[in-house]
């Protein structure tokens, strides 16, 4: 069944994290990430960064929960079982560090069908607690066989 | 909020790859991502449902291997900071066992912004053949 493309444009609850040393460090080692700066504040500050940074992917987290919610959305009509995650893109204004809060309103900001997938985007401007972009993210889910043509 | 990176924006020239960095994909390590993503679909963490969805055995999240390519660049760039965009597409799995490797090739120069376009990829030899997990991709980085 196609999606419901009235969706296209819906904001969602805001979702917020902070990011925490523990979860930088737990990430760091699952991506076998052994740079200091990633591991160790001073090693950051002496660097110039104001705190440890978390990897560039860090905020996977956040966009596992942006993605959920919009997957979950019974409106939209998505049958999970034919989701394939197709693009991710990211684009920094600066380095996420421990410390940060992390705060995004994620949206439907596409909806389009391509032969017989239906392709759903998902972005997130991931903002500071200062309301500062961090990292804008985008997501496209492909729904397999759900469209039309 | 940057510090320099390593690499100098005069010494690289379209064409140039960075050093391939790569890793044998295993069961723990899958879990372990699963833990400090998040994400907990089990098709990256239980075979029979993975078989049950017409695959052979579990797979990597797509984001593992995201992850990866992110680490070769900025291995490469030697600050992390200089990775401004990253775009991929995913296009084929990662089963257990298999050797992934990262790569990156200098793709355009800006003289303005001295910013650098990498065409980034990563691949698995199976079966003989080279798949492409992560294909026509790109990463834009900020050289000193």
């Amino acid at each position: 069944m196609p999606l419901n493309q009235s969706m296209k444009g819906k904001e969602y609850p805001a979702v917020t994290v902070p990011v925490e040393r523990e979860d930088v460090l737990r990430f760091a080692d699952a991506i076998a990430e052994d740079d200091p700066l990633f591991r160790d504040s001073e090693a950051a500050r002496g660097a110039g960064y104001p705190e440890q940074l978390a990897p560039p992917t860090f905020v996977t987290r956040m966009q596992i929960l942006t993605s959920a919610q919009v997957v979950l959305d019974q409106e939209l009509g998505l049958n999970y079982a034919m989701v394939v995650h197709g693009e991710q893109e990211y684009a920094w204004r600066r380095p996420v560090v421990v410390g940060d809060v992390l705060s995004t309103v994620p949206r439907i900001a596409d909806i389009y069908a391509k032969k017989s997938n239906e392709y759903l985007v998902i972005e997130a401007e991931i903002k500071d607690a200062r309301g500062e972009t961090v990292v804008v993210g985008r997501t496209t889910l492909i729904s397999r066989g759900t469209g039309v043509g | 909020m940057t510090m320099a990176a390593r690499i100098k924006f005069d010494e690289v020239a379209v064409g140039d790859q960075i050093p391939p960095l790569s890793k044998v994909v295993k069961r723990e390590d899958v879990k372990a991502y699963a833990d400090a993503s998040g994400d907990q679909n089990p098709l990256h963490q239980d075979d029979a449902f993975a078989r049950s969805v017409g695959f052979p055995g579990i797979i990597a999240h797509g984001m593992f291997s995201m992850a990866h390519v992110a680490k070769a660049v900025t291995d490469w760039l030697g600050d992390p900071g200089a990775l401004k965009s990253i775009e991929v597409q995913f296009r084929a799995v990662v089963y257990m066992d298999e050797t992934l490797v990262a790569r990156a090739e200098v793709a355009a120069k800006d003289e303005v912004t001295r910013r650098v376009r990498l065409r980034v990829w990563a691949e698995v030899e199976r079966a003989g053949e080279r798949v492409q997990p992560i294909k026509n991709s790109e990463a834009e980085v900020e050289l000193a």
